[in-house]
């Protein structure tokens, strides 16, 4: 059986069944295997024409890990092979409770400023939010797997809501420590 | 009697004849050359014995520059003509410089080119005509050394270097007349030198702290992959301004002004801040004693507090960067094992102690942190060259920062994102705002800001004629591709009627090619002839690169892989290439010659290069073709 890797899904390239649930250490030991074969220092010696094909295959291998590593980005690939666009406007109608529940998990982000002990409030946060990720990847393996492609668009919605939360978060910490540095 | 040493067939023509290349670490305050011999990597010293070599240029009229300790010792007498710390100067600007500016003594032409060009007793110099002087003296140190030409060099450059300044860098390698293998991230080679010399696996940290830069590096080392999983660093921070902020200590109680003083002081009071900044890595305080003028010394005392106190703002922004990275990588403190020091500023204890402290664990001093640069960067260089073939190494990079193109309202748009690995294209598609827009502007820039005037704007360029249509109807698909030393290009495409612009990037602040073929016709070791000669050499060795390669892989797997007609159409080919590199006395002749094979052999090419991705897959788990059902 041959693999082209131009014409070869992101999850074929790395020999890993089509599904959300990856081993990413599995995948991590592949993705290091390509490298050694495809990677542009290998080539260093060879024609201008393979340091090319080397230039891009490695590209390619490194945007499918990229793509499969992070798990908005593989929800988002994986749905975009079913024919289904993230970026389309339409329908978007969301969970009621889910944009209540984050207008107030934003306004608490707010508040934490003002807590005894600001960081580990946002500690805190980061492992609710991290929990809530965690969650929300169970429902889409589960959705996924049963074809139901409308609800695993919401789900990756939602995801994309706690990502954003989780960078608030971050990025009130950081500037947090440097008042306190 | 020695046995005959017989090649296998189809392998180098020249069995175990070595390929020299360097590594070289262009320095801003030195710069070293080192390479592979007989399995001991080493550096390189000059005639008296000195491994470092001062990255000090001093012009003088119809004189051929002189680099290293004897400008660098005219340094305060001559100020205006003696180069030094020009690496800060690298890839900016006029702009940049006005911002450096008044740290620098140097008189600034003015020019219809970019790029910012010094006036000096021997004429306007670039900055990467500065940095060409220097790696032509390590060129010349190591032909003479090795007795023999070099086949390439990889050159170091910080980690945080921008598109415009790795650029720059391989300009100066090109006017220099030298080959680059590759363009290697500084805490990268620091961490190839020190992986393979301690055996260690997992997560390391490199801070890397210059003369003029500094770097941090997550790296992850297992199995000889020397993993990069970000990078941070601020490309105008480093040991200098410990000496600025001595200096400007200094001035007010001698009663001088930054704005009004006199180069040749300024110089002076740098260069004993510097005296006393190494003196207090062993002392706990230093007396200074600086003879201003014939009639004017000064005496005062600095103590170890005073300079903590003075440097600790700049190691704090050290400090953050390295927070930020830890955080790009997902790494937490307790999970890296080493933090290796680089560069000759770390040897100020106050960096050891705060960046102990930060990463709450001993900070690796052992390694020389002068070599331990150019020494990864001559493994490489090794590998590279094909002196290593069995050699697992592999070094894998990300890019330090974010590359996106300006949209509506002064907007970046990133396109590829900040510890990306690389070599990595990305496409995105825009399209036109008015009705009938036939053309669009595109500007490239690099930073992580959300505004293009605070980034860093690599180039400008347009995307003419295409046919008018309703606003929004247009596709205009911008490619970006990253290769493997950190340099991109961009394409950009009209979809519906396939209108194409073309740019490697380097425009905005770089040399650009006329400019720098006239710098190379004007330099005296290349008059017109010399530049012919040179480009047939190039040809000709290009040509027995790609037949040497050919008949390699004939040899290997020609007779399976292809077809008869196939097969003779790349052997008329290959011979044509043999016959045009024996007889041609123009490059023109073997370069079509050589673009000849390649397209006989495109298909072979892909072939083979699939098949050795295969060949790394068949080590796998052969489940993965059970899902053909699911693709779309």
């Amino acid at each position: 059986m041959s693999v082209d890797l131009f014409s070869s899904n992101y999850f074929e390239i790395f020999n890993a069944s089509f599904s959300y649930d990856i081993d990413l250490n599995e995948m991590g030991q592949i993705y290091l295997d390509l490298q050694k074969s495809v990677h542009p220092d290998r080539y260093a010696n060879a024609s201008d024409q393979e340091k090319r094909i080397a230039m891009q295959q490695t590209s390619l291998i490194n945007q499918a890990f990229q793509t499969l590593k992070d798990p908005v980005s593989r929800a988002q690939y994986m749905l975009k092979l079913k024919g289904l666009d993230m970026n389309s406007e339409t329908d978007t109608t969301m969970d009621a409770g889910f944009l209540m529940e984050q207008m107030e998990f934003r306004e608490s982000i707010m508040d934490a400023r003002d807590k005894n002990d600001p960081l580990a409030e946002l500690d805190s946060m980061a492992i609710d939010l991290n929990n809530k990720m965690k969650d929300l990847m169970d429902a889409f393996t589960r959705a996924f797997a049963e074809a139901s492609y409308d609800s695993a668009r919401e789900i990756v919605r939602k995801m994309q809501f706690i990502i954003k939360a989780k960078k608030e978060v971050d990025e009130l910490s950081e500037k947090l420590e440097d008042e306190l540095m | 009697m020695a046995l005959l040493q017989i090649a296998e067939p189809g392998q180098s023509s020249v069995p175990h004849q070595r390929r020299f290349a360097v590594g070289i670490d262009l320095g801003t305050t030195n710069s070293l050359v080192a390479t592979v011999r007989s399995g001991v990597t080493e550096t390189l010293a000059d005639d008296d014995g000195n491994h470092l070599l001062p990255s000090v240029v001093r012009y003088q009229p119809d004189q051929t520059p002189v680099v290293g300790t004897l400008a660098k010792s005219h340094a305060v007498t001559d100020p205006f003509n003696t180069i030094v710390s020009v690496k800060r100067l690298m890839g900016r600007g006029v702009a940049d410089l006005k911002s450096l500016g008044e740290q620098l003594p140097y008189k600034f032409a003015d020019t219809d080119s970019t790029v910012p060009r010094i006036t000096t007793a021997g004429g306007d110099v670039s900055a990467i005509e500065v940095s060409a002087e220097i790696l032509k003296s390590l060129k010349d140190r190591s032909e003479r050394t090795l007795g023999d030409e070099l086949v390439g060099a990889v050159i170091t450059v910080p980690a945080y270097f921008d598109d415009a300044q790795r650029q720059a860098t391989k300009d100066a390698a090109r006017l220099a007349n030298l080959n680059v293998l590759r363009l290697l991230n500084e805490p990268t080679a620091a961490a190839v030198a020190y992986g393979l010399d301690s055996g260690q696996e997992g997560v390391v940290a490199v801070y890397d702290l210059g003369g003029g830069t500094f770097d941090i590096s997550i790296l992850r080392l297992t199995q000889g992959v020397f993993e990069v999983l970000a990078t941070g660093g601020d490309s105008a921070l480093g040991g200098d301004d410990f000496d600025h902020a001595i200096a400007e200590w200094i001035m007010p109680q001698v009663g001088l002004d930054e704005s009004t003083i006199d180069p040749s002081i300024a110089r002076l009071l740098l260069r004993e801040a510097c005296k006393a900044k190494e003196a207090l890595s062993e002392n706990d305080q230093v007396e200074l004693d600086i003879e201003l003028s014939e009639n004017q010394r000064w005496f005062g005392l600095l103590t170890r507090d005073q300079f903590n106190q003075l440097v600790d703002p700049l190691i704090k922004k050290t400090l953050m960067a390295c927070r930020r990275a830890m955080r790009d990588a997902g790494i937490e403190k307790n999970e890296i094992i080493d933090v290796v020091m680089v560069g000759g500023s770390t040897r100020a204890l106050r960096v050891r102690e705060q960046v102990g402290d930060f990463f709450q664990q001993e900070v690796l001093v052992s390694i020389d942190p002068d070599r331990v640069v150019a020494i990864g960067a001559a493994i490489q260089a090794n590998a590279l060259a094909g002196n290593d073939p069995d050699g697992g190494m592999l070094l894998l990079d990300v890019i330090p920062l974010s590359l996106g193109i300006e949209t509506m309202g002064g907007l970046t748009e990133k396109i590829i994102h900040r510890n990306t690995p690389i070599p990595v294209s990305r496409a995105q598609d825009f399209t036109t705002y008015k009705d009938g827009q036939t053309a669009m502007a595109i500007q490239v820039v690099q930073g992580e800001r959300e505004l293009v005037s605070d980034c860093r704007s690599l180039a400008k360029f347009e995307l003419r004629g295409f046919p008018p249509q309703v606003a929004g109807a247009a596709r205009i698909r911008v490619s970006f591709q990253v290769d493997a030393d950190g340099l991109l290009s961009v394409t950009a495409k009209e979809e519906t009627s396939g209108v194409e612009a073309h740019v490697e990037v380097k425009p905005s602040y770089g040399l650009n090619d006329s400019e720098i073929e006239t710098m190379l016709r004007e330099s005296m070791d290349y008059a017109s002839d010399d530049m012919k000669a040179r480009s047939l050499r190039e040809q000709q060795v290009e040509a027995d690169r790609v037949i040497e390669a050919l008949d390699a892989a004939m040899a290997e797997d020609g007779e399976d892989m292809l077809e008869a007609d196939e097969r003779d159409t790349i052997l008329s080919a290959s011979e044509l290439l043999i016959q045009m590199r024996q007889t041609s006395e123009t490059a023109q002749e073997i370069k079509l010659a050589i673009e000849d094979i390649e397209r006989a052999s495109a298909g072979y090419v892909a072939k083979r290069m699939n098949a050795s991705v295969q060949k790394s897959m068949a080590g796998h788990k052969v489940e993965e073709f059970t899902v053909e059902e699911e693709k779309p």
